[in-house]
């Protein structure tokens, strides 16, 4: 049976081409990803080896135990003092200890004052002229020595082009500071910084630039030759103060290597998310081959149960078939997604240097691959092997092609019940309150699309029956035998539709959320009366720069929002601040009243109304640094945001350095507003050159762009599925064709041009493109629709149809299926007549 | 579709070749075939199978090129016409009768007797339309599909599609070659029947001599030669014929 089923993939390999590829496609994007993250993964473990590599013991502060707490740990006075250092430097068999002091939010700017290279972070270390410590070497100048001086590394040297003696600025939360360049170092053996500029100065100049900190944020430790680190580590443990640790260098490269792999997993189950559904959609098309496969040999199959082949054999055939299938197809998909990973690690190389490792293949990636290949293809493979282990070995003797037609019958009644179900849990996952929403919705959503698939056979035949009159009258007997072709293998037709309807489900889905969103943004800032934006960037907006921004002419309000940590009741949550008496002015808050009967109480949002809390009930609001009660006095109808809101008086009781992440600014009446953003502008570059204004109109812009892009990634992430989904078509052509070998040799005899051949073909395919596409928008808008409605409470405020993408994908669709049908239309046509209708074929 | 003054002859061939393969390995089918076929005439191409007599019909008819040679249906030399020429030609005035496999599943029998004018665009002649029917018997299966059909009627059908559009030249391929003798006499009786009393001009490929006694003139083919003919013929006559050439 095995040698059976070797010659028959060898004898017929073209009706697996397709096959093959759609493996392949979804393959390639796992192993692409996996391949691209292990890369990255490699890069930045060499750099925490080399980081770690000369020190033997960190102390820190203890990790929090919780992750959101994402605030710099430097803004408390310094964790360790001289004491500390001291302490830990008599501890046996240490041979060096150094406070480390490091302030690594700022922004270097080059001799010209524009920020150097954004993007990739500014290192800021004190040089502790330890030299297993600092991990450099001095290659130009000296290290630092005196306040206000700086070493560059090697790289960032070249790219500021400085000599030493020059002055660069490092921009930070509080201001701009001025160092003087004293030398260069190359870090570590090669510079390996994956893009990072690093600098050393003094440790008082780390800390003042870093706000004016006393202590140390670390102690580093190089160890004696041959001394117990363990022992170190512990003896440590007992001098140091409560809240900090000590570990050893070896266990903190591998704990930060960790972390980044927990980040790079999350990139890579995306990346398997998106390749399932690539493959799912391919395993529609290795159904229709293999059921169309099975069609074909139903002859030969019963000559073999004739001479004494069991059912179960000829079930072994089909899936080995299967099985060469998916082997060959996941090794092309890996070969393939390598080269996408090479080209996409030449592509990131000019953009952001060099900071992959080197780009192979993981043994994980192999392992996802065939296994999902596998899985895919014989699952796919199992219904038609079923049935063509029960073909009887009468079907050996009867002519061809005069199998009787199924009914639609159980097709039908599974499939409502599979639509039925999903829309079920669609319903429970976004209106009822279920334990993970998000699986009943993905669960539900699968279902739907399964349901539908199945009942999409039954639409297609009274479709088919009424298209009959609009493709005769588009395209005369040819659009009539075009109809009949569809409705005459509604499965088959359906199934690759259905192949491409989720694909272009999933595109509509995102097309409507990115829209509702747009629409929510938009209807948002249309209602904003503030002339300008600030947006936290890399850290919180300074105060400073608000100052700046209040203090020019023109400028009657400047609105601060910020969060603090606060806890409630012992839980933690977070808490808005904004300047209330200003709020109503310039943004159109979501609020039952206006913010400014706030009157030293707190707004809350629908979640807390849901815990039973109603106005006038006293919150009593604790934070690390104080505490503060006060009443309810309003509602703030979007969830999502912060759970209360508080004025800032009341909220710098809970934290005097709040994270202030939106400024809005308010002018005068009849100032001219280019004329006082362009002052505005001109009195922030003086001493906060990253801090940007924003025009509510560019903010808008700036937003669309982002969900504009969002989409774009998601459209080409999908674009492996919806490229099967097009072969898909072009399969079930092409097989089609091959089945009707006589009849069009038929059509040809009796004076049909291969130009009206070509047209028939192409018919077929583009009605099965735009019956799938329309499937897909339907589901995909109805799916969106339902999604926005089910998010309303985070503010969303209505859904919007996404009609310009509806329209590109239908025109998109109808070119696709021009496409599909080039090689089946263009077989068909040039069919040998003469062997077609040749009379024992 | 009827041409008014119409020439002579319906098909004609002059010094037709025809090779199979190359060089060594060639094989040649039709071997300087020099034939006429007129007008209103019934003929029957005879010949043991590898004589080429279907080579013979598959050029006349324009759904093989000689290798060689010249050929034309009715005033047109289709030997020097393009692919897309001889298609249109095809269409417009020849009609085909195959063995097996002469109609679409998927269309009703109307729509299959109808196929060639629904392709070329035109309208059915409602009046000739129901008179063939009324001789072949089809008037109560016209809305019935291929495979609800009997073997017989299928090939019933097929003749209409032939006739209905009047084509100067209809080539019929063993078209009696998968019925019973009942079956198939019905049909060459309907066949004779067209050449006499509509004018129609056949040209046919069987091996059978009782199939070949209901034309006008028989053409025998031997190693792609036209090696003998006969007129009137009875299924005695060809039979005698048919030994004398050792089969």
């Amino acid at each position: 049976m095995l040698r059976l089923a070797l010659k028959s993939v060898r004898h017929n390999p073209k009706r697996l081409i397709l096959t093959v590829v759609a493996v392949a496609l979804g393959v390639s994007l796992v192993t692409a990803t996996m391949t691209f993250t292990s890369a990255l993964s490699r890069g930045f473990t060499d750099l925490f080896g080399d980081i770690y590599a000369t020190v033997d013991v960190v102390i820190e502060e203890e990790p929090a135990e919780s992750e959101d707490e994402g605030f710099s740990p430097t803004d408390a006075a310094g964790l360790f003092t001289e004491e500390d250092v001291a302490a830990v430097q008599a501890i046996d068999g240490v041979e060096d200890a150094a406070g480390a002091v490091r302030y690594e939010m700022g922004a270097l700017l080059g001799l010209d004052g524009e920020p150097l290279r954004p993007g990739p972070p500014t290192l800021l270390y004190n040089w502790t002229g330890v030299e297993g410590i600092d991990r450099a070497t001095v290659i130009d100048g000296r290290a630092p020595e005196a306040p206000g001086e700086v070493a560059v590394d090697i790289d960032t040297y070249a790219d500021l082009e400085a000599s030493p003696g020059d002055v660069v600025g490092i921009a930070t939360e509080t201001g701009v500071y001025d160092l003087e360049v004293v030398g260069s170092v190359r870090f570590g053996e090669n510079n390996e910084l994956q893009t990072a500029k690093l600098m050393y100065a003094t440790d008082d100049t780390v800390r003042e630039v870093a706000g004016g900190i006393t202590g140390y944020s670390g102690i580093e430790i190089v160890a004696e030759d041959g001394a117990d680190l363990d022992a170190i580590v512990s003896d440590a443990g007992e001098v140091i103060p409560e809240g900090t640790r000590a570990i050893s260098a070896q266990d903190k490269a591998a704990e930060q290597v960790e972390e980044l792999n927990e980040a790079l997993d999350i990139i890579d189950i995306f990346a398997l998310v998106f390749g399932l559904v690539a493959l799912f959609v391919g395993a529609y098309i290795i159904v229709n081959t293999f059921r169309i496969i099975v069609t074909q040999r139903t002859r030969e199959f019963g000559l073999l149960r004739a001479i004494g082949a069991q059912g179960k054999q000829i079930r072994s055939t089909i899936l080995i078939e299967a099985i060469v299938v998916a082997l060959v197809g996941a090794t092309v998909g890996i070969l393939l997604g390598w080269g996408l990973a090479v080209a996409g690690g030449a592509l990131v190389e000019v953009f952001s240097g060099d900071i992959l490792g080197p780009l192979i293949v993981p043994v994980r990636a192999l392992v996802w691959s065939y296994a999902l290949g596998a899985l895919v293809t014989i699952v796919a493979a199992l219904l038609p092997a079923i049935h063509a282990s029960q073909i009887s070995p009468m079907e050996a003797l009867r002519e061809a092609g005069t199998s009787g037609k199924k009914s639609l019958g159980v097709r039908n009644v599974v499939g409502g019940a599979l639509a039925l179900l999903g829309i079920a849990a669609v319903v429970a996952g976004l209106e009822l309150k279920v334990a993970g929403p998000a699986y009943w919705v993905g669960a539900g959503a699968v279902l739907i699309v399964l349901g539908t698939t199945l009942l999409a056979a039954q639409v297609l035949i009274p479709l088919a029956h009424g298209l009959r009159g609009v493709l005769a009258a588009i395209g005369g007997v040819n659009g009539k035998l075009a109809a009949n072709n569809i409705r005459r293998e509604p499965r088959r037709s359906a199934n690759s539709a259905a192949a491409l309807m989720i694909g272009v489900m999933l595109l509509a889905l995102v097309a409507t959320f990115t829209e509702s969103v747009k629409d929510t943004f938009t209807s948002q800032f249309a209602t904003n009366k503030a002339e300008l934006f600030i947006l936290a960037q890399m850290g919180p907006v300074p105060q400073g720069a608000i100052d700046v921004v209040a203090d020019t002419e023109g400028v009657r309000d400047v609105m601060r929002y910020a969060g603090i940590d606060a806890t409630v009741d012992g839980t933690s949550t977070t808490v808005g601040m904004v300047d209330a008496a200003l709020a109503d002015a310039v943004f159109d808050f979501n609020v039952d009243r206006p913010l400014a009967e706030i009157d030293g109480g707190t707004f809350i949002d629908p979640s807390v109304v849901e815990a039973g809390v109603e106005v006038g009930d006293e919150i009593a609001f604790e934070s690390a640094t104080g505490s503060v009660t006060v009443p309810v006095t309003g509602l703030y109808l979007n969830e999502g945001d912060q759970q209360y809101l508080l004025d800032w008086e009341q909220g710098e009781q809970l934290s005097d350095d709040p994270f202030i992440f939106q400024v809005l600014i308010d002018f005068d009446d009849d100032v001219d507003v280019d004329a006082t953003t362009q002052a505005i502008e001109d009195n922030l570059s003086e001493d906060f050159p990253l801090v940007q204004v924003q025009s509510p109109s560019e903010l808008e812009q700036f937003f669309n762009q982002v969900l504009t892009i969002l989409l774009g990634v998601i459209s080409g992430l999908l674009s492996a599925a919806l490229l099967i989904a097009i072969l898909g078509v072009a399969n079930t052509l092409l097989l089609s064709v091959t089945e009707r070998t006589r009849e069009i040799g038929l059509l040809r005899a009796v004076g049909v041009t291969r130009k009206a051949v070509w047209g028939m073909i192409t018919l077929e395919s583009v009605v099965m493109a735009l019956f799938g596409t329309i499937l897909g928008i339907v589901l995909g808008v109805g799916l969106g629709v339902a999604l926005v409605q089910a998010l309303s409470d985070f503010g969303f405020e209505r859904a919007v149809v996404p009609w310009v993408w509806i329209g590109v994908y239908t025109v998109l669709s109808m070119i696709a299926g021009v496409v599909a049908a080039i090689w089946p239309a263009w077989r068909a046509s040039r069919l040998d007549i003469l062997k077609a209708i040749a009379a024992d074929g | 579709m009827t041409t008014t003054a119409a020439p002579a002859l319906a098909a004609t061939m002059r010094d037709g070749y025809k090779d199979y393969g190359y060089g060594e390995a060639a094989v040649r089918a039709l071997d300087g075939i020099n034939v006429d076929i007129a007008r209103s005439e019934f003929t029957a191409i005879m010949g043991p199978s590898g004589s080429g007599k279907s080579t013979l019909l598959h050029t006349l008819a324009g759904l093989d090129r000689l290798t060689a040679g010249s050929s034309t249906i009715g005033d047109t030399v289709i030997t020097q016409l393009s692919e897309a020429q001889i298609t249109q030609v095809r269409r417009d005035y020849i009609g085909f009768i195959f063995q097996a496999f002469n109609l679409i599943p998927s269309l009703n029998a109307r729509e299959n007797i109808t196929l060639p004018i629904d392709i070329a665009g035109g309208d059915v002649d409602e009046e000739w339309f129901d008179e063939i029917i009324g001789i072949l018997g089809l008037g109560d299966r016209l809305t019935h599909l291929p495979a609800e059909l009997s073997g017989g009627q299928q090939q019933r059908v097929a003749v209409a599609r032939a006739l209905v559009s009047r084509p100067d030249i209809i080539f019929a391929d063993e078209p009696s070659g998968n019925l019973d003798s009942r079956s198939g006499a019905e049909l060459l009786a309907f066949m004779q029947r067209a050449v006499k009393e509509f004018k129609q001009t056949i040209v046919m490929v069987t091996h059978d001599p009782t199939a070949a006694s209901y034309s006008d003139r028989i053409l025998f083919l031997e190693d792609g030669k036209i090696v003998d003919e006969m007129r009137e013929p009875t299924a005695d006559r060809v039979l005698d014929r048919m030994k004398q050439m050792g089969h």
